[in-house]
């Protein structure tokens, strides 16, 4: 940019060159000064919940960024003292969240590849059908797939988790981020795949899926993700203590569980509860960023 | 539906025996068997689970529903007579559409100001963008914590206000030096409008985002040559054109706001409180159905949700006047 702009600066006025320049380079700082600003508050109460999590209570609420004293009594309260156990907590969590990611994986992954290349009467019709789910609000449906569940089970013992991953089994998104990405991969390698004698599951399977590594990984994120913060269905579900997930039992602690105003354990499983998402975040930062992206794209 | 077409048309750039079209029956045959045994898991799961749920919801909405036994007493309209004459309803109605009033566009336009920002050529683009989503990667129950911690009368925020010196100016806006902002009727919306917004905008600026890019840059250069100020050309050309992203964003913003829930149920309970300042519709369907066992009350609540949602759908399509190709 510099070096297509110095030859014309040599014409202009240099008067009114170096004012445009300035008013730039001023707006440029502002822009930076914003951007720098925006970015230290989206992390100021992370950090202020990891310093909480060191300090004593009566500490908690004072404005030091220093703990005085250190302490770590707040993470040791929260990993031995709640109930139902941290450990629990997170074992339901993963266990959950993992399950969900595969069922996207393995189902939007077939579906996407249908839409995207089989031809079959009615599937556009279909697709539609998929995407205005979309449009039906979990929330809304909390009625008859409670009444549904309850009647096969599923909001009892272990079948609760099994409830979970039944509602959380398939999203629409899953199916329009692979569907999208199916359809930009060429065809020429499935006409090979097909000349050489390969059936719709054999090119699926062989020649599709390991190309589809990006939006599989994006789906496989945002699921996880999705699943392991998701509050409204396992709050519905997950009646027995045994089986809740880490957002149940904080909002337990929280309101029931009388560590209300206990800040230093509080924040201490505040931070728990975070680190597994950051640690995605941080790692594959670029699929969440695509993945938000591309389903925000029509298609 | 661009997709639709080049599905069906001819393969590019297959062999020079391009004699496909020609299909045998058989072939034909096990493509669309093919195709059916792969969607027909999402396909039941969707018509069980979404659009059946709707119908069931209606037929529930019509009795009162016993958990166990099921049917116990056709009611008609009855549930719903009784949900338009509750107060708390209304209330409930009411704290919802104040949020999607507030939320939704200051939601927007922070989101909207970010991508026009962070789209610009910068040193540590990329660093901004991860730090402006970065609170959407946490779950709504951890934030909501936080944020009542550091709303709390003792709280983060209380304290630097109090440091700063600008208590003055709280306190002619009728909020003492330790306002108990999540606790107090009159702010405890309000504080969560404002979580929201923060969380929610790094979100909205990666949709934004995503359109922005698809405008071109010779776009941007006659504009230029024109001489258009900054202002202008984001008032003339960026904004127009990114008129399929407004709509795309309000409509998700939209139903998002509608279906308000985990922040008022961690921060007010499920009675919604401080004095039903948190009582949002969702909140009320879940208390009708998880506390009082209310089923068939419940399936009205979520019948009239459903359709403030559609008509909002709707309003919001006359309102920006276009569709996208996938509504």
């Amino acid at each position: 940019m510099t070096t297509e702009a110095a030859p014309a600066r040599v014409q202009d006025t240099p008067v009114a060159t170096h004012a445009g320049d300035t008013g730039a380079k001023w707006r440029r700082r502002i822009v930076y000064v914003f951007l720098i600003g925006y970015a230290i508050l989206m992390f100021i109460p992370f950090t202020w919940s990891v310093v909480t999590s060191f300090k004593t209570l009566p500490d908690s609420v004072q404005l030091t960024f220093i703990p005085n004293p250190f302490t770590t009594a707040g993470w040791e309260f929260a990993v031995t003292q709640l109930e139902p156990p941290i450990q629990v907590l997170f074992l339901n969590s993963f266990v959950i969240a993992s399950a969900v990611t595969l069922t996207n994986l393995v189902l939007g992954s077939m579906a996407g590849y249908a839409f995207a290349r089989l031809r079959f009467p009615g599937r556009e019709l279909l697709f539609l059908v998929v995407l205005a789910t979309l449009m039906i609000p979990d929330q809304l449906r909390l009625v008859p797939v409670y009444l549904l569940f309850n009647g096969i089970g599923f909001t009892r013992g272990v079948g609760q988790y099994f409830g979970v991953i039944t509602v959380l089994a398939i999203s629409a998104t899953s199916i329009f981020l692979l569907r999208q990405y199916f359809l930009s991969i060429p065809r020429d390698l499935e006409e090979a795949a097909k000349i050489d004698g390969a059936g719709f599951f054999t090119t699926f399977v062989r020649v599709m899926l390991p190309l589809a590594g990006p939006a599989l990984a994006a789906v496989a994120i945002l699921q996880f993700q999705g699943t392991w913060n998701s509050f409204f269905w396992p709050l519905l579900l997950l009646g027995d203590k045994a089986h809740w997930t880490l957002p149940l039992g904080l909002g337990f602690f929280r309101t029931a569980g009388g560590y209300a105003n206990n800040w230093p354990p509080l924040m201490a499983t505040v931070v728990l509860a975070t680190i597994p998402v950051l640690v995605l975040y941080i790692f594959f930062q670029r699929y969440f960023v695509e993945g938000i992206a591309a389903s925000g794209v029509k298609g | 539906m661009t997709a639709a077409t080049s599905a069906t048309g001819q393969p590019a750039g297959g062999t020079p025996a391009a004699a496909s079209p020609v299909t045998t029956g058989s072939e034909k045959r096990a493509e669309m068997l093919a195709g059916y045994a792969l969607i027909v898991v999402p396909m039941l799961l969707f018509l069980v689970l979404n659009i059946g749920s709707v119908l069931y919801e209606v037929f529930v909405s019509l009795w009162k529903w016993n958990v166990r036994t099921g049917p116990q007493q056709f009611r008609g309209i009855q549930n719903y007579q009784t949900l338009f004459a509750d107060d708390i309803f209304w209330r409930a109605v009411q704290n919802t559409v104040y949020y999607a009033v507030i939320w939704v566009p200051l939601t927007m336009a922070l989101g909207l100001f970010l991508a026009v920002i962070v789209n610009q050529k910068l040193r540590g683009q990329a660093f901004f963008r991860a730090a402006y989503y970065f609170p959407a990667i946490a779950s709504s129950v951890a934030i909501t914590i936080l944020w009542i911690f550091i709303m709390s009368p003792e709280g983060l925020f209380n304290t630097v206000r109090g440091a700063i010196g600008i208590n003055p100016l709280f306190a002619a806006l009728g909020f003492s030096a330790n306002q108990n902002w999540i606790g107090d009727e009159r702010t405890a919306l309000n504080t969560v409008i404002i979580l929201n917004a923060w969380t929610t905008s790094g979100t909205f600026m990666l949709f934004y985002l995503a359109s922005l890019q698809t405008i071109s840059g010779e776009v941007y250069e006659a504009a230029a040559l024109d001489g258009a100020s900054w202002w202008q050309t984001f008032r003339r050309i960026t904004f127009p054109l990114l008129r399929p992203a407004h709509y795309f964003v309000a409509t998700v913003a939209l139903i998002g706001a509608l279906q308000l829930f985990d922040q008022a149920y961690v921060a007010g309970g499920v009675g919604g409180d401080p004095n039903n300042a948190l009582m949002t519709v969702v909140l009320y369907l879940f208390n009708a159905a998880v506390s009082q066992a209310n089923f068939g009350y419940a399936a009205a609540v979520g019948v009239v949700l459903f359709a403030i949602i559609f008509t909002a759908t709707l309003v919001q399509r006359r309102l920006f006047g276009s569709t996208p190709s996938w509504l």
